[in-house]
């Protein structure tokens, strides 16, 4: 999996690529984190996305509250389907934000 | 008829037609009692009684069932006017009955009430008609009516009229007492239909087992029908499907639903083993032919004896109740509205579900008949009531337990209000039932194929590299991509688990995965090597609760059809059975 972060007027943009699992979800949720450590919403970018598994899910409802319990938002954008069927298990789809585009997720968070 | 001869003559003619009188109403009597051809019978008496008057013809009419018409049922003589139809308000015979009263009209084309179309349309001449009702006390069943007199002037007498109104009172109580006896019969054979009814509807409730299987019922029905039910049945992996239902209203249609949906969940519960997914099932069934308004309450779910885990979905039922091993309860509310009352449901395609792990507590599933039911002092046992005896009954066995509820509920004194209806599951000490590998391949997989198996270390680094390998695999078998998907999820979850918990993330574990094929499962095996982990402790979390982490459980259980941990070959580690449906 390979991480880009930018930053935006609005917040940071964090875009994966590659797959989310038990190997490589230590990496997303140390970078999600440390976004929402520098006290500015997030736009996670979920189109390059392949695989998400729990442990991905976990990292993101992790950092999803961390941002929240700073007074922030964090937003999925452009989720692939395979992303959408294992938050849609999670019954997390109502709970996040979830946008069509970054375009979309930086006007949601701003 | 033997005359009298000592008798002068005028005595001896009114003695003659007193005792013709008397013969003609014991054979008209015997006539009505001893056929079954009501028409026949109704004719005999008409024509008996129109000879026996020396009309030129006569009829009989009898009101229907709405009691706005009068039906011509027999005729004789002069127009044949069998089934006639006119408004029992109208002509003489109209009259006749309204009034209770016998009618003679001497001339009727000076009677405005004659309803001459009958004459216009035959050519007939009526000229007198003598016309008497037919009842029994207030209750007017038609009337008798005689048309011309066979004589010279065609006329009655005030004589005839009165022998028809004697004659009419005993024809009306005849045909009285002959519909009764065909209703008392037909009774007889409804409550042979109701009972063999409910011979088929006990039939549908599952054999009584021994104490030590874990699910116990009982069903009471108010009527001779039940609108209740419950069921139990094991899968062919050791897990027991069980349900509990309450159909709206009670009697035959409620039976008859009620039929339906207990047999619609045995068959689909077979093979659908999600309680949640299995009932939204049985519900579009329910929605789709429904009619009345009628629904069902119930809870269906599935319990694997090894683990103890208990997994339900409730629509629309009182909610079941759980006591722990303390006798601390919880109660398992509905989510979701009952069977057959929307097919939208709020999560999609099912109910939603709940789990949790029984350990040594009782589950109780039961009917409002039960809350419901009078006590003693004539007010109702409640749940309060209800929990009382199941704690005071604690040491005994379940289905002993359950016979003490019903016996409080049926020595109140009263009838029973409500079918009544209890369920109690629990998990049953002793060594648990156990399976082997070899078993499995016996019991689902008559003709199971092995497709491939793998071997990898504990390593998370091997994940992606078993996922392309299931997706291979999954594609080979036909499996469409959601169902690739899902497998793919269910055994990358299930390796998760077994690197981070069985295994607590040490890289040298190994682990075998094998995946085999029948006509109608995808299924996956995979075993490792670890301590043997306690099944009991897995369970997948409130998804309401947002909190990263303990998903995976949730993940595999919702993707696969079944889901079974075995006993391994050499009783070493845990083996895990995730089967998903191909067709």
């Amino acid at each position: 999996m390979k991480h880009e972060v930018r930053e935006e007027v609005g917040g940071f943009v964090v875009a994966f690529e590659g797959d989310v699992d038990l190997q490589t979800s230590p990496d997303a949720r140390k970078v999600l984190l440390e976004c929402v450590g520098r006290g500015k919403s997030v736009v996670v970018d979920l189109s390059g996305i392949g695989y998400i598994d729990s442990s991905g899910v976990a990292s993101l409802v992790e950092s999803f509250q961390a941002a929240r319990k700073g007074g922030q938002n964090l937003v999925l954008a452009s989720v692939s389907d395979g992303a959408l069927r294992v938050l849609k298990l999670a019954r997390l789809n109502k709970v996040f934000t979830i946008c069509d585009s970054v375009e979309d997720g930086l006007a949601a968070i701003g | 008829m033997t005359p009298n001869m000592t008798l002068d003559p005028e005595t001896k003619t009114r003695e003659v037609s007193v005792f013709d009188h008397l013969e003609l109403l014991s054979e008209m009597g015997r006539d009505f009692t001893s056929s079954r051809d009501m028409a026949a019978s109704l004719l005999k008496a008409v024509t008996h009684i129109t000879e026996y008057v020396r009309a030129d013809g006569g009829a009989l009419f009898l009101l229907d069932k709405s009691g706005e018409n009068l039906i011509c049922e027999a005729c004789v003589g002069a127009t044949e006017i069998t089934g006639l139809t006119v408004p029992s308000d109208q002509g003489i015979v109209g009259r006749s009955v309204q009034n209770h009263s016998a009618e003679i009209v001497r001339d009727v084309q000076n009677d405005s009430s004659f309803y001459n179309k009958i004459d216009q349309k035959t050519g007939f001449k009526t000229r007198s008609i003598i016309c008497a009702p037919l009842r029994v006390k207030d209750e007017r069943i038609g009337a008798l009516e005689l048309i011309n007199k066979r004589s010279d002037d065609g006329l009655f007498s005030d004589e005839d009229l009165r022998l028809l109104e004697a004659m009419s009172a005993s024809a009306g109580l005849a045909i009285h007492n002959a519909r009764q006896a065909e209703a008392l019969v037909e009774q007889e054979v409804l409550a042979r239909e109701l009972e063999l009814a409910a011979e088929i509807q006990r039939s549908l409730l599952p054999d009584a087992r021994d104490d030590d299987f874990p699910v116990h019922g009982v069903n009471i029905p108010a009527r001779t029908v039940s609108g209740d039910f419950y069921d139990y049945f094991e899968l062919e992996d050791g897990r027991i499907c069980f349900n509990l239902g309450d159909v709206s209203g009670k009697g035959m249609n409620a039976a008859l639903l009620m039929a339906k949906t207990a047999s619609l969940f045995r068959c689909l519960g077979k093979t659908i083993h999600q309680p949640g997914r299995l009932m939204a099932l049985i519900n579009d069934e329910i929605c789709e032919t429904s009619s009345r308004g009628m629904f069902v309450t119930m809870i269906g779910g599935i319990f694997d004896p090894r683990s103890g885990i208990v997994r339900i979905a409730n629509a629309g039922h009182e909610p079941a109740l759980f006591f722990d091993h303390d006798g601390v309860c919880t109660p398992f509310e509905a989510e979701a509205p009952p069977l057959g009352i929307t097919t939208f449901l709020a999560d999609g395609d099912r109910y939603p579900e709940n789990e949790f792990n029984i350990g040594e507590g009782s589950f109780y599933i039961f009917t409002d008949g039960v809350t419901e039911g009078y006590l003693a002092d004539g007010s109702e046992l409640e749940v309060e009531g209800l929990t009382k005896i199941l704690m005071d009954g604690r040491d005994k066995s379940a289905a002993a337990r359950l016979n003490d509820v019903v016996d409080v509920i049926q020595s109140s004194g009263k009838p029973i209000r409500d079918d009544t209806t209890l369920l109690c599951l629990e998990q049953k000490s002793g060594p648990l039932v156990t399976e082997s590998v070899e078993i499995i391949t016996a019991a689902n997989v008559d003709q199971a194929i092995e497709i491939i198996s793998l071997e990898i270390p504990s390593q998370p680094d091997r994940l992606k590299l078993v996922r392309n390998f299931v997706t291979q695999a999954a594609g080979f078998c036909d499996c469409s991509d959601d169902m690739t998907q899902d497998v793919v999820i269910a055994v990358d979850e299930a390796l998760q688990n077994v690197i981070r918990h069985a295994y607590g993330n040490r890289p040298d574990g190994e682990i075998q995965i094998k995946l085999f094929r029948t006509d109608v499962n995808f299924i996956v095996l995979i075993q490792d090597f670890a301590d043997t982990i306690d099944v009991t402790k897995i369970k997948p979390r409130d998804l309401n609760d947002v909190r990263p982490g303990g998903l995976g459980t949730h993940f595999i259980r919702e993707v696969m059809d079944e889901v079974a941990f075995l006993t391994p070959p050499e009783g070493r580690g845990n083996l895990l059975k995730l089967v998903k449906r191909i067709a």
